[in-house]
């Protein structure tokens, strides 16, 4: 029994991560039908930013803080320098240009912080505690505490604020929030900057509990990240979120029992493939109209129903 | 020409013959690929145990096809049911699955790959021999592409509803392309495992699928010599990158952002308008 | 305007031209130095091992033409990057050959290395592997060298130290899915029951893995009472701190791999009390281990590990061939490096019937967050590597 909650406490942190970068990504796929690779570069960089800044200042909060704002900005840079010129283009276009431009963050980071990749001097949030049995790091559950804060904080701002509601109606039907007053960039540049916040929050977070960061640290979220976006709906945010634990979990223990007939990155693909055979709209999708077959059993209403079954049209 | 020249010979052969199979797909008929380096491994991995078994070229190289090609089938089946967008997903699992089993499998070598694969048999020809596979991938993929079935795959990936509507069977050109193209694949799979003796999971990655669609994108999606053209300067890159060697892969990353960013419609169609445009003037 | 874009096609074209006249190879007379090729991957996944081979290449070189070169002669080493990919490694194989390399030193991963090798066989020209494992490598023919120890040998000497001199007798095997980890996997299995090691079970684990809690919970309720973690300083830097913070007590073994200082750096306190079987014997007295270690700290600012230390023992070795065959000639290298019996960074080496190297195994340990002597396993018969 041990070893089950063990094992299901390690997916669940995992998944959190996984959330974090994910969520970036399933927002500008949403809004801007582009997958956007290079966004496990600003995941690298944020890990990068965050650990620097800590051992220079000796700060974790300030590193932290400047790391989410830095590649935020980043983010926003990197919309408009490369895929605002290329969105009337084939959807393949922007997928190498962003690959493009993750090789060169990659290379960026070696080439600036070494090939060895660096620790923390003093290791942030040391330290653990015993839980029915386990023995739980403050990192692992500052990693779980910081998910839930900046997830809920996004679906509040989705649903509460106005700004959030420009945002949705922008997901949704472009060209009639465009008719509306809605400036489609200002929402366009929120939403990098945001989704690029995260990822540099996952980075910092998974360079805490590794005590290393490294410049190919990117590369396993990179194509991770999208297995779930797909398996969460395409854009979805509840559904990536959903997704994304399940894939923590799913990991944990595959890992442990199916280690000798496929690797644990290929766990992540086998499930996604099997999920798209049975149901090719992924897990959380409900078509214009008609509800999706979660939704319907949760009986979701309102705003909770938007955010867990909307898919862009 | 030395033994570096036919070395580097070689594998622009290889790649040619890649970036022409995923052309097919990807370029004719728009079925955006993100695993195409699996079917590469299914062939070399195929040549690999085939040859160390005691088969010769003739026999390693059809099977390789054929086995490759089976895979695309099957993959294609499964794309089959998935839309555009999830396509190019779908098949980048695809790829990681293949590398999964591999890995895991200590049949097919594992971790280790398999190596001491016995020479082809051509001894100082074999260079000259893929080279001849290239230019036969390229005489097969222009018939292809002035055939009917060229035709059909360019009416579905322009518009895969209006195609169906004009009567035209877009499952089963769907599944024609990818296994003509993942045949080729195989083929270019073969000849690479004759030429390095070795064959391990670190050649069929996602980087190295990524890599061939830009070769295609490069060269401009559905255009011969532009695959061509762009396997040819993306395999000779690092060549003459020597002098940047610490920053090549950099440069890299930054040519096929700008190359995106500036020529989204690839080089051939570029070079071709660049052509008409001083035949244009001439004529003045 | 036509004639501007006739001059900017013709500027073109010679571009075109003197690129490929770029490839037309050197060939060139044999002048005052001897060529020594460096293969290695400087870019690309094996960028960490090839760079600090590279850097202490170069001390090796930079220290032998110092004291007068070798016969005469000045050393120049000619450096090509694999980028860790075998299908690059043919190619610069043959440029290296086609620039007249005398001999070669590869500190490239074991894929680059035995698709390289076949290369260097056919034009005879001896060819040291200092950090490659592949056992093809050396079986692909009379001029093919080892100076780093296969996995098998390295796996026995690792059960040979926990039971003999640790004196633990349950132990968990954790692999990392290399073929590195794997061989380590294999010669420590076919070992532990001669020196009363219980395997009480194996664990594999990805190189990419950095999170390890679901291996950590199944090893906590094994409860051995000594891990051996092959695997590299990024796995098992953070897997020894999970391990330590999850509670778990058991002491841990690792090999060469975890040499580098960065090691401790990423596991902190956890990585206390870690052995390892090294090539470096830290706090040697011999002038050939202590100034190279000086020397290589000075030059890069980071303390040696592995990877530099077998591939400066390798331009060692090599320039001591040179010397002892009096000549640059291939094949007088390959003799004189078959009898050869030279103190280098690494201890006392020679070589037996296959061309791997004969070697004793210092051991060190972690105490007050630096790599420190603990021993050394010495036990030819136990350590012979294998002869076919």
């Amino acid at each position: 029994m041990s070893l089950f909650l063990n094992l299901a406490s390690q997916g669940l942190i995992n998944g959190a991560v996984y959330a974090l970068i994910a969520i970036g990504l399933a927002m500008v796929f949403g809004l801007l039908r582009i997958l956007h690779i290079a966004h496990a570069g600003l995941f690298a960089l944020g890990g990068y930013l965050g650990l620097v800044v800590t051992n220079a200042t000796g700060s974790f909060a300030l590193g932290l803080a400047v790391s989410m704002a830095v590649v935020a900005a980043c983010g926003v840079l990197m919309y408009r320098l490369c895929y605002e010129p290329i969105l009337e283009q084939p959807p393949y276009v922007p997928l190498i240009a962003s690959v493009g431009m993750f090789l060169a963050i990659e290379e960026l980071l070696r080439l600036v912080f070494g090939d060895h990749g660096l620790s923390y001097h003093v290791p942030p949030l040391a330290g653990a505690i015993d839980l029915g049995g386990m023995r739980i790091k403050y990192a692992e559950i500052a990693v779980v505490v910081m998910a839930c804060v900046l997830l809920g904080g996004l679906a509040l701002f989705a649903t509460r604020t106005r700004i959030g509601m420009a945002w949705r109606a922008t997901v949704s039907e472009p060209r009639m929030a465009a008719s509306c007053g809605v400036s489609l960039r200002q929402v366009r540049h929120l939403n990098f900057a945001i989704g690029s916040a995260f990822a540099a929050a996952a980075g910092v977070m998974v360079g805490v509990l590794n005590n290393l960061v490294e410049p190919s640290m990117g590369a396993v979220p990179s194509y991770k990240a999208l297995a779930i976006i797909v398996l969460g709906g395409l854009g979805n945010m509840g559904g990536t979120l959903v997704a994304a634990l399940l894939l923590g979990l799913v990991e944990a223990f595959g890992a442990t029992y199916l280690s000798n007939y496929l690797d644990r990155d290929s766990i992540a693909f086998a499930a996604m493939l099997c999920v798209l055979l049975v149901r090719p709209e992924g897990l959380f999708s409900g078509t214009k109209g008609s509800t999706g077959l979660l939704a319907r059993k949760l009986q979701l209403k309102g705003a909770a129903k938007w955010v867990l079954t909307k898919r862009p049209s | 020409m030395g033994a570096y020249e036919t070395s580097i010979l070689t594998l622009v052969a290889i790649n040619v013959i890649l970036a022409l199979s995923l052309n097919l797909i990807s370029g004719l008929c728009g079925q955006v690929s993100l695993g195409h380096a699996a079917f590469f491994g299914v062939g070399a991995y195929a040549t690999a145990l085939l040859a160390k078994a005691g088969a010769n070229l003739w026999l390693t190289l059809p099977a390789a096809l054929l086995l490759a090609g089976v895979c695309g089938l099957v993959v294609g089946f499964c794309s089959l049911r998935v839309r555009d967008d999830f396509l190019a997903i779908a098949t980048m699992a695809a790829g990681f699955l293949f590398l999964g089993v591999v890995r895991t499998s200590d049949a097919l070598g594992g971790e280790l790959g398999i190596s001491q694969i016995p020479e082809s048999g051509l001894e100082g020809f074999y260079p000259y021999f893929v080279v001849l596979c290239a230019v036969a991938a390229g005489v097969f993929c222009t018939w292809v592409k002035k055939s009917w079935l060229g035709y059909a795959f360019e009416a579905v990936s322009a518009d895969e509803t209006a195609a169906r509507s004009l009567g035209i069977d877009t499952p089963r050109f769907k599944l024609a392309a990818f296994a003509l193209g993942t045949g080729l694949a195989g083929v270019a799979g073969c000849l690479y495992a004759y030429y390095l003796g070795t064959v391990g999971v670190e050649a069929f990655g996602f980087p190295v699928s990524v890599m061939i669609l830009a070769m295609v994108v490069i060269g401009g999606m559905g255009s011969i010599w532009g695959s061509v053209l762009a396997a040819a300067l993306l395999t000779l890159a690092p060549e003459w990158f020597r002098f940047i060697n610490d920053y090549k892969l950099l440069v890299f990353g930054l040519l096929l952002f700008v190359m995106m960013r500036f020529v989204p419609g690839g080089l051939f169609p570029l070079v071709l308008r660049q052509a008409r445009r001083l035949r244009g003037e001439a004529a003045r | 305007m036509r004639s501007n874009s006739f001059f900017k096609r013709l500027a073109l074209g010679l571009a075109c031209a003197a690129g490929l006249a770029g490839f037309a190879g050197g060939a060139f007379a044999q002048g005052a130095t001897t060529r020594i090729g460096f293969q290695a991957g400087l870019t690309g996944p094996a960028a960490a091992d090839g760079n600090a081979g590279l850097a202490a290449a170069r001390l090796a070189v930079e220290q032998i033409n110092g004291a007068g070169g070798v016969n005469g002669k000045k050393l120049e080493l000619v450096v090509y990057d694999d980028q860790g990919k075998p299908e690059q490694a043919v190619p610069i194989a043959n440029r290296m050959v086609g620039d007249g390399v005398r001999a070669v030193v590869s500190a490239g991963f074991s894929g680059p290395s035995r698709a390289a090798a076949p290369v260097f066989q056919r034009a005879k020209i001896p060819y040291i592997a200092a950090i490659a494992f592949a056992p093809e490598i050396t079986r692909t023919g009379n001029y093919m060298f080892r100076v780093t120890s296969v996995g098998e040998v390295q796996g026995r000497a690792a059960a040979k130290l926990m039971g003999d001199v640790l004196h633990k007798k349950r132990a968990v095997l954790l692999t990392i899915k290399t073929d590195f980890g794997k061989t380590l996997a294999a010669g420590f299995k076919e070992a532990a029951p001669k020196f009363g090691v219980q395997l009480l079970k194996e664990y594999e684990y990805a190189p990419s893995d950095r999170q390890f809690g679901p291996l950590i919970a199944s090893i906590k309720a094994d409860n051995p009472d000594v891990i051996y973690a092959t695997g590299f300083y990024f796995t098992a830097g953070p897997l020894v701190a999970q391990l330590r913070s999850a509670g778990v007590t058991a002491d841990v073994v690792g090999a060469e791999s975890l040499s580098s200082q960065q090691y401790i750096d990423i596991a902190g306190q956890a990585a206390e009390g870690t052995v390892i079987t090294n090539v470096i014997d830290w706090g040697s007295q011999l002038p050939e281990i202590a100034d190279f270690l000086k020397a290589y700290e000075k030059a890069t600012n980071s303390k040696a590990e592995a990877a530099a230390t077998s591939t400066h023992a390798a331009v060692v070795a090599l320039a001591a061939a040179i010397r002892k065959a009096k000549s640059d000639d291939p094949d007088k290298i390959r003799a004189a490096l078959e009898t050869l019996d030279v103190t280098t960074a690494i201890g006392r080496i020679s070589f037996n019937k296959l061309h791997e190297v004969k070697k004793n195994f210092p051991l060190s340990i972690v105490r007050n967050g630096k790599w420190e002597r603990f021993g050394v396993i010495d036990d030819p018969a136990l350590l012979a590597p294998p002869e076919q």
